[in-house]
């Protein structure tokens, strides 16, 4: 039974950082049709800066990292993206491929290939006892920490003009911008709640790994993407429920598939996107079978 | 178009309009002055909604339009809003996940005189109360009729001179169009321009000050409401 709920923990805290990630994906898709493939590379930047800052304290490197991925996802924006508003989403993944790439090497030249480490909330990969069962503090901290963003982030949406005309834009960007929401300040915004979320998650895999290499974003970023096409990349809300469900489903499956198959869970979660992908490609969230946009 | 041109309300000059160099709108001018309502009607591919569209900047166009004499051209279609032009396009096109108090707070964004918003929300709600009851409603929920109401209020929140609307009978049923209508009427009294798109021929020639028929992108007549009960009138519009 303990065993259960710890896997539980753990899957739910999984869930919640790949929530996230597909979040960060999920929010530019739905104003400007990009599936950034280049979000790892923003986790990429905020763990290494996480990583060459720390020494610094915590107060002073986690707005640092937060800075930095705002940043390099605004800088995406507008020295790429921006100046292929025209282009239908194919075109702008396969650019953020190349993007993706790019960084990495960039990230190479100046880091080097061997992987940076520093303890990062060292403290936070103990674990506790809660009511007679021990679980990571990590997985703890993680699943508050996302609760914590996506109230934020509700609240931001729902309750001011800017949050609205975000969302407005995200449901309908044509219409947005006959109404009168202007596209820069929306496409802007978006990009930097992007930036943001995706510090949370660097911060998070900085902590259970103590490393960051130039390729460090890539796999959490693939199945990410997977999440938010399975929960419905047209939905800010789909996004995110499909990714926690990828996220949850490949720890449940560590956790409980025999020692020899382990290696597979990638696989398994795969098996169930497929499936998914026949019977709902709009996504599990988006009713019928999705709108085409243009 | 020199910013000196004191001309008020719209003006639509040798506007063209092609897709893939396929021509919609071949060279049309019109005007629409304050007060007044231009309605545009024709068979489906005629060019109306191409005309709405690359007034409003969401489409490329050649000419040049001008809103009280300033040339709007090369504008984003957020800052033609910002001009004192709205349109309401077809479909409706509400956010559906939104309340319909947010949609309204959504028109406002382009307000330019933001102090009188409150007054504003409440002129349009006097003007649709059912948008006053069902104010915490998703606009999803809303009936096509209670949606073609929030759709022209959301646009008169941006404190629209010229109000554009897009086949707004489309989907609805004559109780929804009355109301409608009458509402439009109110908003042409209230001194602004109104300019309708419609497949509906009796019945924008005889709301409209001017009904222009268009066909393959040409105006190719001009009609008064008194010919909205003129069947060779209304025939030589419709099939040339």
């Amino acid at each position: 039974m303990n065993q259960l709920i710890q896997s539980l923990v753990d899957a739910i805290s999984a869930g919640a950082v790949l929530g996230l990630a597909a979040l960060a994906i999920g929010l530019v898709f739905g104003v400007i049709r990009l599936a950034n493939f280049a979000t790892g590379e923003i986790i990429t930047a905020a763990a290494y800066s996480l990583i060459l800052t720390w020494d610094l304290g915590w107060y002073i490197s986690i707005p640092i990292s937060i800075i930095v991925a705002v940043l390099i996802s605004l800088l995406m924006e507008l020295a790429v993206f921006s100046r292929m508003r025209n282009h239908g989403p194919a075109t702008l993944l396969i650019a953020s491929f190349g993007l993706s790439f790019l960084l990495q090497r960039v990230y190479e030249l100046i880091f080097g290939n061997n992987v940076r480490t520093a303890p990062i909330a060292s403290g936070l990969a103990q674990s506790v006892d809660i009511g007679g069962i021990r679980v990571q503090m990590l997985s703890v901290t993680t699943i508050v920490l996302a609760a914590v963003l996506l109230i934020a982030l509700q609240l931001f949406l729902t309750k001011t003009s800017l949050g609205l005309q975000l969302k407005a834009a995200a449901a309908d960007f044509k219409t947005a911008r006959l109404v009168g929401i202007p596209a820069g300040r929306v496409i802007g915004l978006s990009f930097a709640l992007s930036g943001i979320l995706a510090a949370a998650v660097a911060f998070v895999l900085t902590v259970q790994s103590g490393a960051v290499g130039p390729s460090f974003g890539v796999r959490i970023t693939i199945l990410a993407l997977v999440g938010a096409v399975i929960g419905g990349i047209d939905k800010i809300s789909g996004s995110l429920a499909g990714g926690f469900l990828v996220g949850f489903a490949t720890s449940m499956l560590a956790s409980w598939l025999p020692q020899e198959m382990t290696n597979f869970k990638d696989a398994f979660v795969f098996v169930l996107v497929i499936a998914v992908l026949l019977f709902k490609p709009s996504g599990l969230l988006i009713k019928g079978r999705g709108v085409v946009r243009t | 178009m020199s910013t000196a041109d004191t001309r008020q309300g719209l003006h639509v000059e040798n506007l063209e309009v092609a897709y893939n160099g396929v021509p919609a709108v071949r060279g049309i001018s019109f005007e629409v002055n304050a007060g007044e309502a231009i309605g545009l009607i024709g068979p489906n591919g005629a060019g109306k909604s191409s005309t709405l569209l690359a007034i409003m900047g969401a489409t490329p166009r050649t000419g040049v339009v001008t809103v009280h004499g300033h040339d709007i051209s090369g504008l984003a279609p957020e800052k033609v809003v910002r001009t004192g032009l709205a349109l309401v396009p077809e479909g409706r096109h509400v956010f559906t996940e939104l309340s319909v108090m947010d949609n309204l707070r959504l028109g406002a964004v382009a307000r330019r005189d933001k102090s009188t918003y409150k007054s504003a929300l409440e002129h349009v709600l006097d003007l649709f109360p059912i948008l006053r009851d069902f104010g915490h409603r998703h606009a999803g929920l809303l009936s096509g009729g209670q949606q073609q109401q929030l759709a022209i209020g959301r646009a008169l929140m941006s404190d629209p001179d010229i109000l554009m609307l897009d086949e707004p009978s489309l989907g609805l049923s004559p109780t929804a169009v009355d109301t409608v209508f009458e509402a439009l009427d109110v908003v042409r009294k209230a001194g602004k321009a109104v300019l309708i798109v419609e497949q509906r021929a009796e019945f924008t020639i005889a709301f409209s000050d001017r009904t222009y028929v268009l066909h393959d992108g040409v105006i190719t007549l001009s009609l008064k409401p008194e010919d909205a009960d003129n069947v060779e009138v209304l025939t030589e519009a419709y099939f040339g």
